[in-house]
């Protein structure tokens, strides 16, 4: 155990001491705010927010725009002003003063056509205001009771026939968490298995796995660095949740839409659960990787073979919305590499039965077992072969212990 | 009781049989020279020894029993491929391998610095090891294989890449750890290194023992029955030992008949005057025994097959 320690210690403690990990801890996130300010400054600096005048001969405006009190960075409101005649707006469009006019003409009830006056192309956001306006107004004219229900739609829920809940209809928002796990995941074995496979292929390299391998058992060897490795994942994870929630407390008000997701501790559970225990397994994956690869560039591009069927359930994403528990989705969420994802966007969308949770548990504890035997295989024959790739007959052959 | 049994080992790797029968035992306080051509199996036998390798057949017993982690604590190794965390300071990754053999932090700040007092390296401590000269990595990883104090030391050439001082600096080292009782088995093509230092030896090729035994029973058994002689005068005609004489330079390369005796032939020469300045019986040295069982071995070999 204390051999086990020492390793972990070293493995976590030598890649925390180099510049590479803080610039990616750091860098990451910065990287993604500097990208999103971008972004984000380009769009409001562009986005034109001077009114829009309208001459209405059809008598069809009733009711007046209504400017939300707060406006702000994400909900910017084009004021929308009444005019009497064309040729004061026309006038102000050219001094700037608006940035477009539209006339709404006497036969507008037979037509439905207005007319749109601009020198240059206005957004998308100006054209769909000015549509949900006219609407808004033409509907007032019915009389219609509970007009907020019309204009807000109906909610639609999904029952499946045992009683099970499919689908509100609202899942684009709770699709958030699985890909936060996804994402989550993928940092986790990106980092904790790159950098696992890095050391492999490292102390193969500078000849110190002869003497490592001669002070302790393979087996200790291997999950002192898979220890090590996960916890350097796990310290990337840590550190951009605490930065990911702080961005979240500081634009709190902005991101209002995220109250709606509430997550269900069992929820949690079992997607963290799969996470670790996929992780293992794709450790063990990696560990085999490391063992029969003479050079860091041979180990990545096969390496890549492993990340591929990780995502492998965001190219079907669109089955897990119409039926979370078809044959793709169960057959993803059985595959050792691919459940994390897999499990937690269908559990997004439905209910997955008990005994299939158990299932995939107990395949991932197998796969683990076994990928561990190849592994410990693979450990003693691959480890000092310096210069030679190892394929799988010479992992089995038989003169491995 | 012996330290380490190696008893008729094999070893394959797929179609390339790495050890074919190879057998030594080694005793307590000796240093011992495991010697052979380059793919001869040596380092196959020593990584079974040390149970990185299991053998196809035969059997290793270390400290009287199979290898366990407690005995594994008990060993230095200096494996032939040289191994430091090359962006680690030369201190951090001797602390770090002094760990891994069972020392504590207590152990490790009380022994290194000594050990990089002895081996000269105290200034270079805070270096990466890449930035040491190969000389320097060699002496800090005979500082890894030695600083948990073993009771076994294996080392494969340690004399590589050291300089003469530095060569001298080991050997002391190793005499004085055999003096201390410790056991040690020595990988080396440097024979003369061998001829100083090894108390017994064996001589593998091709995965089979050619030969084995003392120093001195190896070099009586190839001792060719030659005698090298310095005289200031020319020989007696009626020298009855002798069956054949060749000058070399200063010497005399006298062959003598079956049966005669060294002594008998030296006493003659006195008895007949002769100033003799040196008398010295030709004995092979342990390059020629190595270079003719070798390519004895091989023909033998040729032949088995």
């Amino acid at each position: 155990m204390k051999k086990i320690i020492s390793v972990s210690k070293y493995e976590y403690l030598h890649h925390v001491s180099k510049t590479r990990f803080w610039l990616i801890l750091f860098g990451v996130p910065l990287a993604m705010l500097a990208i999103f300010a971008i972004t984000f400054l380009l769009s409001y600096l562009s986005f034109d927010k001077s009114p829009v005048a309208y001459i209405d001969r059809a008598n069809l405006i009733s009711q007046p725009q209504s400017l939300p009190e707060n406006q702000g960075f994400f909900n910017d409101t084009i004021p929308l002003l009444a005019y009497q005649d064309e040729s004061t707006a026309r006038a102000d469009v050219e001094n700037g003063t608006l940035q477009a006019y539209f006339v709404i003409p006497s036969d507008f009830q037979s037509t439905y056509t207005i007319n749109f006056f601009a020198n240059k192309q206005v957004d998308s956001d100006v054209t769909s205001e000015i549509r949900s306006f006219i609407h808004e107004n033409l509907l007032l004219r019915t009389n219609i009771e509970h007009l907020d229900r019309i204009e807000a739609g109906s909610v639609i829920s999904l029952q499946s026939l045992d009683g099970s809940e499919l689908s509100d209809g609202n899942g684009m928002g709770r699709i958030l968490v699985p890909i936060l796990i996804s994402v989550l995941y993928f940092i986790l074995v990106r980092s904790g298995s790159g950098y696992l496979l890095q050391s492999l292929v490292e102390e193969k390299q500078n000849r110190t796995m002869e003497i490592m391998i001669t002070s302790m058992t393979p087996k200790q060897l291997m999950l002192g660095k898979i220890i090590g490795n996960l916890g350097l994942g796990f310290t990337q994870i840590a550190v951009w949740l605490v930065l990911g929630g702080l961005a979240i407390f500081l634009f709190r008000d902005r991101l209002a839409f995220l109250g709606n997701l509430t997550l269900s501790g069992s929820y949690l559970a079992i997607s963290i659960l799969t996470m670790l225990l996929s992780f293992i397994v794709v450790a063990g994956l990696f560990t085999i990787i490391g063992a029969t690869m003479s050079s860091m560039e041979e180990g990545n591009s096969i390496s890549g073979l492993i990340i591929l069927p990780m995502m492998m359930p965001f190219y079907f994403v669109s089955t897990y919305f119409s039926n979370p528990n078809g044959l793709i989705p169960r057959i993803l969420s059985y595959i050792p590499i691919s459940a994390p994802l897999s499990l937690s966007l269908r559990m997004t969308f439905t209910t997955v039965p008990t005994w299939e949770i158990l299932l995939i548990f107990a395949i991932l504890l197998v796969s683990i077992v076994l990928v561990f035997w190849i592994s410990g295989k693979a450990f003693r024959r691959g480890l000092l072969e310096y210069n030679k790739r190892l394929n799988l007959r010479d992992i089995f052959a038989k003169e491995v212990k | 009781m012996d330290t380490i049994v190696v008893n008729h080992i094999s070893k394959s790797f797929g179609d390339k049989k790495a050890v074919r029968d190879i057998f030594f035992e080694v005793r307590p306080g000796e240093i011992f020279g495991l010697l052979g051509p380059n793919g001869s199996g040596k380092t196959t036998s020593l990584r079974i020894i040390l149970d990185i390798y299991q053998p196809d057949t035969g059997s290793i017993s270390i400290l009287n029993g199979p290898m366990t982690e407690e005995k594994l604590n008990n060993i230095g190794y200096l494996p032939e491929e040289r191994g430091l965390y090359q962006e680690v300071e030369v201190g951090k990754n001797l602390a770090y391998l002094a760990s891994l053999k069972g020392l504590t932090k207590e152990q490790i700040d009380e022994r290194l610095p000594k050990w990089l007092e002895r081996f000269d390296l105290t200034e270079h401590q805070k270096k990466k090891s890449k930035e040491l000269s190969k000389g320097m990595q060699q002496k800090a990883q005979l500082i890894a294989t030695l600083i948990h104090e073993p009771e076994i030391i294996i080392i494969d050439e340690p004399f590589s890449a050291l300089d003469p001082v530095n060569t001298q600096l080991v050997k002391d080292l190793l005499i004085e750890l055999r003096n201390q009782g410790k056991t040690i088995i020595m990988c080396t093509h440097q024979m003369n290194q061998v001829e100083q230092l090894c108390d017994r030896l064996v001589l593998v090729d091709e995965g089979k023992v050619l030969l084995s035994g003392t120093l001195k029973e190896v070099r009586e058994r190839f001792s060719s029955n030659q005698v090298l002689l310095q005289v200031e005068s020319d020989l007696p005609a009626d020298l009855p030992e002798i069956e054949n004489s060749e000058r070399q330079g200063l010497y005399l390369r006298l062959t003598l008949k079956d049966g005669s005796d060294p002594q008998e032939l030296l006493k003659h020469l006195i008895d007949q005057g002769v100033k003799v300045d040196s008398f010295e019986i030709a004995m092979p040295t342990l390059d020629e025994i190595f270079i003719s069982v070798v390519k004895q071995g091989k023909n033998g070999y040729e032949e088995d097959n």
